[in-house]
C-alpha cells in the first residue's frame, strides 16, 4: 500500500554528508567520493565523483506522510514523522546509543480527530515547537503546534478519553498540543517566518494563505489565493515566499500580502516540489510530475514590490540531472553550492551540481568582467608598453582622445602625430585631408582670378573623379635630366594629373611642377629610399644617387644603398645589355620596395609598369602619382578604379586619396570601421566631407553618435563637449537647439526670448549671467515686466548677478588671470535648479553646497537634489 | 462567519433497493475511482428504504436511468460556513449545533426547504438553486457571502433581490414528525484516502451487499441498517454502526481520540418530501439550545439527526 508512495529526500540540516529517503520507510545514507575507504562494496554510485552508502533503516512508522528533520545539531538524527491519521511521531535513524535523543523517540503527538497530517515544520528557534498541519475536520483545528519537551500529564485529559488505540505506553503520548490554529479548515502547508519566530505562515483548503501570530491567535493577516501548497520562505530574503497550485507557482512579498508579487510561467503538470536553493541567493528549483527535468529560476534581480511595477527579469532554466530518467525528488545540498540530489521512483539517486550561469560584461574601458557562483574574475589589456600584441583600439582610441586627436585644424597632417604616428594609414589619410585642404584655400586664394566653382567640389571627390573629368593631356618624351638623351618613356601632363600630383604631395601647388621641395623633405625624415624612387620616377638619375650616397652616409646609414647607387649609376637603355638582366632578376631579391620598384622602372618596357603599379607595398599615394605621369588615358582611369575598389574592399584608409570625402569614400571609411571599429577616426575624418550628404549619410551619423557615446561612457564629458564644438564648426546643422528656456515667474514670458525678439533693446541672452562676460551682466529683472529674477539660495542675489569672489574657495580672486580659471568661474555664474524642488542658484554656489550636504540648502525643503541625479556624483575622469 | 456557496449544481436521487444492481457499476466508479470521472461531489446514504445519492452534474452521468432511480426535481446547491476565526474556546458546538441558529432557523423562517448533509469534515446545507436569491438575502446579514466560481472564491453580490419578499413568520416551531430512535450507535469517521483501495472489497460489501444477511436479524433487536458514504472534493466521510467498523482492520478508519459513538434519530413517519421547510429546524434548535453536538443526514424519504451518546435524550 505504502509502497506506492513515491520516495522524496531530506538533507541532514547539519551533516554535510548525509541524507534520509523516505517512502514506506526511512533509510539514512552517507554520501563520499568514490574510491574512499568510507564508500565500500555495497556503495551506491550517485556520479562520476560520489557515492552513497546505506548506514540506516527505519520502518516503525507505517502510513508516513510527511517527514521533517531536527533543525538543532543535537540530538542528531530526529525525525518527526506526520502519519495518515494525523499522528505525529519522532523517531530516529541509526543514533541508538544516544541518550538524550532515547528521551524523544518514539514520543507521539495525537490530534483529537484522526485525519491524514500534510505538513510538519520545526520551529528555527524554539526548536522544542513543532507544527503539524492537518486535513480539516468539523470540529477540530487543522493546525497543531506541539511541544516536544512536554510530558503527558493525566491532569490535562480526562481518563475517560484515553481510550487510544494501541498504546500501552501511554507516557509516550501528547494529546494536548500548546497551539491549536484553523477551525473548519484544512492546512496544505505550512512555514515558519525566520524573521520571527512567533509567526506562522498557514496554507489552507478554503484558499488562503494566512499568517497567524502565536502572541495573539485571533489576529490574522490572510489573502485568497489557489496557490497554498509548498509553502516555503526564501533564506537569503526572508520576506519573500514561494507557494504553488497545480502548475503554478506564485512568489509572494509578506511586506506587500495582497497579491503575489509575480507567478511563473505555468507548467502543463502540476507540481510536487518547490524549494529556494540554501546556497545561492534568489534561486528556485520546481519539479513536476512524471519530469525528468528540474526547472531552475533565478530570480536575483526581480524586483521588489516596493519598487517599480516592472517586468520581473526571471531567468528559466531546465536541468536533466539524470538523462530520461523520471524524478521523483530532490534535494538542495544544505552546504555544498548548487548542489542537489535527485531521487527516481524507484530510489535511483544521483548526486548532481547545477552549473552556475556565466555573466560576462565589458566595461567602458578594455577591462572583462565575469562571474560565474562566488568567483569574479577580472581581466584587462597588459599596459606593459611595446607588448608584442597590438593595444585594442578602444584603448587606442582613450588615449588617442586625450592626446587631442583630431582637434588641429590647421595642420591636420599632424593629426597623425596626435594618433601616435605609428599607423601608417591614418598618416595617409591625414596628410591627404590636410593636402585636399591646403590645395582648397589655395584655390580660394585665386578664385577671383579664375572660375573655380567646379574645381571647389573636384578636390573633395578625390584623384578617382579628377582623373575622370581629365581632358587635353599631352605627350610629351623627356630628356633624363641632365643629359641630352631623349627617353622612351612617355610622360603624360594635364591639369587635372598635375592637380592629383598636388594631393600626392609630390609637388606643391602654383604653376611650378618641381618636385624638389618633397624630396627635400623626404631626405629631411630619412625616408632615402622613397625620395631616391621619387627622384628616378621624375627622370632625375642624379639626384637619386645623390640622395641614396646621402642615405648611406648619414647617421645609422645603410651602407648597401651606396651599392644601389652604383648600381644605378650604371643605367643603360639598350634592351639586351647584361645591366638590364642582371637588374630585372636581381631586383626581385631586395627586400627594400621601393628599391625594388626604381629597378622594375628602369627594366620595364615603356608603357607597361604593372611591377610599380602593383607592389603594395609602396605607399598608395606614390603609385597614384607614378600612375598619373606615366599611364595614358586609356591606361590611368582604368588603373585608378581597380585600385579604388581594392582599398574600399579591404577598408585601406590610404584610398581615401582615391575617394575624396564622397559616398564612395564612406564606403571605403565602413569596411574601415568594420575591420578595426575605429569610429573615432571615422567621425573626426567624415566631418570634413565636402557635402552635406556626405554628413548626414546615417552611417556617418551612427559613427559620430557611437563616438560621443564612447566618451560619455569614459567620463570624458570635457572631450565630448570639445568635439561637440568641433562638430558643431564644421556641421552647422548638427548645433543644438535650445533645450531649455528660462521664463519669468511674473509675466511668464521667457526671458531669452523677450531678448532674442526685442533685438532694439539690444540685450543678449549673455546679460543674464547665462553666458558670456559676468563683469558686464547686471540685468536682475525680466525684460519682458521689469520683476526681479529668481535669487540664488544661497547667496540670495538675483538671477544675473555675477558670483561674488568671497564665496566658495575664495581662491577665484588670486587666479582670475588664468584663463581656464575663467571659464570655471563662467561656468559658476550660470544658474541651475533642481527639476525636483525648483529650488537653485548659482551652479558654482549649488556645486560646493552639495559637496559637504545631501539635502536643498532652502530651509525646509529636504529635497536630496543631488541624489536625484543619476550623474551628479559622477566625476569627470578626463581633466578639463 | 463566512458561509461559501460552492460551485457543485447536485442531483438529489434515490434507488430502490431491489434495483441497485443496475448502478453499481456507476457507484463503483464514483466511490473508488475518482480520478476516471470529473466528479466532485459524491455522497450515498443507505438506509432500510432505499439508496440516496447525492453527486454533482458530472457524476449524474455515471448513473444509468431506469425506473429505480427517481430524481429529485430541483438543481441544489451546497453551503458551507467557515468559521474563519483562528482558535475559539475549544468547547466549541459540534457540527450542526453550531450553525442551527446562525443558517438553519433564519431559512426555515424564509420558508426555504434545505437538506443536510453532515460529514466527518463538516456540514454541508443544500439549497434550491432557484432558492439563492432567498438565501442570500436571508443570510447576508450574519455572513460573508463568499461564493466559488471556477474554483476562485470570491464575494458574492446579493444586491437587487431585496424586494419583494414575504416577511418572515416567527411562530415557534414545534417537532411536527414522529420520532423514532434505532437501538445501534453510530461512529462518524473517515480514512486516508490512499488505503482507501485496500479497504475496498469490504466497503462495497457494506455497501451493497451486508443489509441483505442482516436484515432479519436487525430490525429485531431494533438496530436499523444505516451507512453513509461520501467522497467530496477529495475527503471521504463514512457513518455506519458500531458492528459494522469492527469489520475493519485496525488503523485503518480516523477514531477521534475520544472515541465518541453517536445515538440515532429518525424524523418522520411517512416520506418527508422536499417542499416542507423547517424540518431540520424543528430539531437542531432545541439541540443548540441544550448545546448538544449533532449531525444531521437528509435522505431522499426521512431525516436522520446524531446525538451524543451521553446527551441524547432530548423532550419529544
Amino acid at each position: 500500500m505504502m509502497g506506492s508512495s513515491k520516495p522524496d529526500i531530506l538533507w541532514s540540516p547539519h551533516h554535510a554528508d548525509r541524507y534520509v529517503i523516505c517512502d514506506s520507510e526511512l533509510s539514512l545514507y552517507r554520501i563520499g567520493a568514490v574510491g574512499t575507504s568510507e564508500a565500500k562494496a555495497g556503495a551506491l554510485l550517485l556520479s562520476e565523483e560520489t557515492a552513497a552508502t546505506l548506514l540506516a533503516i527505519n520502518s516503525d512508522t507505517p502510513y508516513m506522510k510527511c517527514v521533517a528533520w531536527y533543525p538543532k545539531h543535537e540530538p542528531e538524527c530526529l525525525l518527526a514523522v506526520g502519519q495518515a491519521n494525523g499522528r505525529v511521531v519522532l523517531t530516529s535513524l541509526g543514533q541508538s546509543h544516544n541518550s538524550k535523543c532515547k528521551e524523544l523517540v518514539g514520543k507521539e503527538f495525537v490530534p483529537k480527530h484522526a485525519r491524514q497530517c500534510n505538513t510538519l515544520a520545526w520551529n528555527p528557534v524554539d526548536s522544542n515547537w513543532l507544527a503539524a498541519g492537518l486535513d480539516k475536520h468539523r470540529a477540530d483545528f487543522s493546525v497543531l503546534i506541539w511541544d516536544i519537551s512536554s510530558k503527558y500529564s493525566p491532569e490535562a485529559v480526562p481518563a475517560e478519553k484515553l481510550r487510544l488505540s494501541g498504546d500501552a505506553d501511554s507516557g509516550m503520548v501528547v494529546t494536548k498540543p500548546l497551539y491549536e490554529l484553523g477551525q473548519n479548515d484544512a492546512c496544505l502547508s505550512l512555514c515558519w517566518l525566520p524573521r520571527d519566530h512567533q509567526k506562522l505562515l498557514l496554507a489552507g483548503m478554503h484558499r488562503n494563505l494566512a499568517i497567524f501570530d502565536l502572541r495573539n491567535t485571533s489576529q490574522k493577516t490572510f489573502v485568497n489565493t489557489k496557490a497554498i501548497q509548498g509553502v516555503t520562505v526564501d533564506p537569503y530574503f526572508q520576506d519573500r515566499v514561494a507557494s504553488f497550485f497545480e502548475g503554478q507557482v506564485a512568489i509572494w512579498d509578506l511586506r506587500r500580502f495582497e497579491k503575489p508579487v509575480f507567478t511563473l510561467t505555468e507548467q502543463p503538470k502540476p507540481l510536487t516540489k518547490v524549494a529556494w536553493c540554501p546556497t545561492r541567493m534568489g534561486l528556485l528549483a520546481t519539479l513536476t510530475r512524471d519530469s525528468n527535468v528540474i526547472r531552475l529560476y533565478d530570480m536575483q534581480h526581480a524586483p521588489t514590490p516596493i519598487g517599480d511595477e516592472t517586468e520581473p527579469t526571471i531567468i528559466e532554466r531546465g536541468v536533466q540531472p539524470c538523462s530520461e530518467n523520471v524524478i521523483s525528488s530532490f534535494a538542495w545540498h544544505p552546504s555544498t553550492q548548487n548542489r542537489m540530489v535527485v531521487v527516481s521512483p524507484n530510489r535511483a539517486m544521483s548526486d548532481f551540481t547545477v552549473f552556475e550561469r556565466i555573466s560576462l560584461a565589458w566595461s567602458s574601458t578594455t577591462s572583462l568582467m565575469w562571474a560565474c557562483g562566488r568567483h569574479l574574475y577580472e581581466c584587462t589589456e597588459e599596459s606593459t608598453g611595446g607588448g608584442a600584441a597590438e593595444k585594442d583600439i578602444a584603448t587606442k582610441m582613450r588615449e588617442r582622445a586625450q592626446s587631442r586627436y583630431g582637434h588641429d585644424t590647421v595642420q591636420l597632417w599632424r593629426n597623425h602625430l596626435l594618433a601616435g604616428g605609428t599607423d601608417p594609414q591614418l598618416r595617409s589619410l591625414w596628410y591627404t585631408l590636410h593636402y585636399i585642404l591646403h590645395r582648397l584655400s589655395q584655390y580660394t586664394e585665386d578664385l577671383e582670378q579664375r572660375q573655380q566653382g567646379s574645381k571647389q567640389s573636384l578636390i573633395y571627390s578625390g584623384i578617382k573623379n579628377i582623373i575622370k573629368s581629365s581632358s587635353g593631356t599631352t605627350e610629351s618624351r623627356r630628356c633624363w635630366k641632365g643629359s641630352d638623351r631623349p627617353t622612351d618613356v612617355a610622360q603624360y601632363h594635364s591639369e587635372e594629373r598635375s592637380l592629383a600630383l598636388q594631393l600626392c604631395g609630390w609637388i606643391s601647388c602654383g604653376p611650378d611642377v618641381d618636385v624638389e621641395p618633397f624630396l627635400k623633405s623626404l631626405e629631411q625624415e630619412g625616408e632615402w629610399e622613397r625620395a631616391a624612387s621619387v627622384a628616378l620616377f621624375n627622370l632625375d638619375i642624379r639626384r637619386a644617387i645623390q640622395i641614396l650616397n646621402k642615405g648611406a652616409s648619414a647617421e645609422k646609414g645603410d651602407l648597401n644603398l651606396n651599392v644601389v647607387a652604383m648600381a644605378l649609376s650604371g643605367y643603360t637603355d639598350e634592351k639586351t645589355s647584361l645591366w638590364r638582366e642582371m637588374c630585372s632578376s636581381l631586383r626581385l631579391q631586395l627586400k627594400k620596395p621601393y628599391l625594388c620598384v626604381m629597378f622594375a622602372f628602369l627594366t620595364s618596357e615603356p608603357g607597361s609598369y604593372d611591377a610599380v603599379l602593383y607592389e603594395s607595398r609602396v605607399a598608395v599615394r606614390d603609385r597614384v602619382a607614378f600612375a598619373c605621369m606615366f599611364l595614358n588615358d586609356n591606361q590611368l582611369p582604368r588603373y585608378i578604379d581597380k585600385l579604388t575598389n581594392e582599398m574600399k574592399e579591404v577598408g585601406n584608409l590610404e584610398g581615401i586619396l582615391l575617394t575624396g570625402l564622397t559616398k564612395d569614400g564612406v564606403d571605403l571609411m565602413e569596411s574601415y570601421v568594420d575591420r578595426t571599429g575605429d569610429v573615432q577616426t571615422a567621425s573626426f575624418c567624415m566631418l570634413r566631407g565636402s557635402t552635406p550628404e556626405v554628413v548626414k549619410d546615417p552611417r556617418v551619423q551612427c559613427w559620430i553618435e557611437n563616438y560621443r557615446n564612447l566618451l560619455d561612457a569614459w567620463r570624458f564629458w570635457h572631450k565630448r563637449a570639445e568635439f561637440d564644438i568641433h562638430r558643431s564648426k564644421l556641421d552647422p546643422s548638427s548645433k543644438p537647439l535650445a533645450q531649455v528656456f528660462v521664463s519669468c515667474n511674473f509675466c511668464g514670458k521667457s526671458i531669452s526670448f523677450s531678448c532674442s525678439a526685442m533685438p532694439h533693446q539690444g540685450r543678449g541672452f549673455s546679460q543674464y549671467g547665462v553666458s558670456g562676460s559676468p563683469t558686464k551682466s547686471k540685468v536682475t529683472s525680466c525684460p519682458g515686466c521689469r520683476k526681479p529674477l529668481p535669487r540664488c539660495a544661497l547667496c540670495l542675489m538675483n538671477m544675473g548677478t555675477p558670483v561674488s569672489a568671497c564665496t566658495g574657495t575664495g581662491k577665484s580672486d588670486e587666479k582670475v588671470d588664468l584663463p581656464r580659471d575663467k571659464k570655471l568661474a563662467q561656468f559658476n555664474n550660470w544658474f541651475t535648479w533642481c527639476h525636483n524642488c525648483r529650488h537653485g542658484g548659482h551652479a558654482g554656489h549649488m556645486l560646493s553646497w552639495f559637496r559637504d550636504h545631501s539635502e536643498c540648502p532652502v530651509s525646509a525643503c529636504t529635497c536630496k537634489c543631488m541624489q536625484l541625479d543619476t550623474t551628479g556624483n559622477l566625476q569627470p575622469s578626463d581633466n578639463v | 462567519m463566512e458561509l461559501h456557496i460552492l460551485e457543485h449544481s447536485l442531483k438529489v436521487a434515490s434507488i430502490a433497493k431491489e434495483g441497485i444492481q443496475i448502478c453499481t457499476h456507476g457507484l463503483i466508479k464514483l466511490a473508488f475511482l475518482p480520478s476516471k470521472t470529473r466528479c466532485k461531489f459524491f455522497s450515498l446514504t443507505e438506509t432500510p428504504e432505499d439508496y440516496t445519492i447525492i453527486v454533482d452534474e458530472d457524476g449524474f452521468k455515471e448513473l444509468p436511468q431506469s425506473e429505480y432511480l427517481s430524481v429529485a426535481d430541483a438543481t441544489w446547491l451546497a453551503l458551507n460556513v467557515v468559521s474563519g476565526g483562528g482558535s475559539a474556546a475549544s468547547s466549541q458546538p459540534i457540527g450542526v449545533t453550531k450553525i442551527a441558529k446562525s443558517v438553519i432557523a433564519p431559512l426555515a423562517d424564509h420558508n426555504i426547504s434545505v437538506f443536510m448533509l453532515s460529514t466527518y469534515q463538516t456540514d454541508f446545507i443544500l439549497v434550491r438553486e432557484r432558492d439563492l436569491p432567498m438565501v442570500m438575502h436571508t443570510l447576508s446579514s450574519e455572513f460573508t457571502l463568499l461564493r466559488v466560481v471556477n474554483g476562485e472564491t470570491v464575494a458574492a453580490n446579493c444586491s437587487g433581490v431585496t424586494n419583494g419578499f414575504v416577511k418572515p413568520k416567527l411562530v415557534p416551531r414545534p417537532i411536527i414528525h414522529p420520532l423514532s430512535s434505532p437501538s445501534n450507535m453510530f461512529c462518524v469517521t473517515s480514512l486516508d484516502p490512499d488505503t482507501l483501495p485496500s479497504v475496498a472489497t469490504l466497503l462495497m460489501d457494506v455497501m451493497f451487499y451486508s443489509g441483505k444477511e442482516m436484515g432479519a436479524q436487525n430490525e429485531d433487536s431494533g438496530h436499523i441498517r444505516f451507512f453513509s458514504f461520501s467522497l467530496i472534493e477529495g475527503y471521504i466521510s463514512l457513518v455506519m454502526d458500531e458492528q459494522t467498523t469492527r469489520r475493519f482492520p485496525n488503523n485503518v478508519l480516523f477514531t477521534s481520540a475520544s472515541g465518541e459513538l453517536w445515538k440515532m434519530v429518525r424524523i418522520g413517519g411517512q416520506p418527508l418530501g422536499f417542499d416542507e421547510c423547517g424540518i431540520v429546524a424543528q430539531i437542531s434548535e432545541p439541540l443548540a439550545t441544550a448545546d448538544i453536538p449533532a449531525y444531521y443526514i437528509s435522505t431522499f424519504k426521512f431525516d436522520h439527526a446524531l446525538v451524543s451518546t451521553s446527551l441524547s435524550m432530548f423532550g419529544e
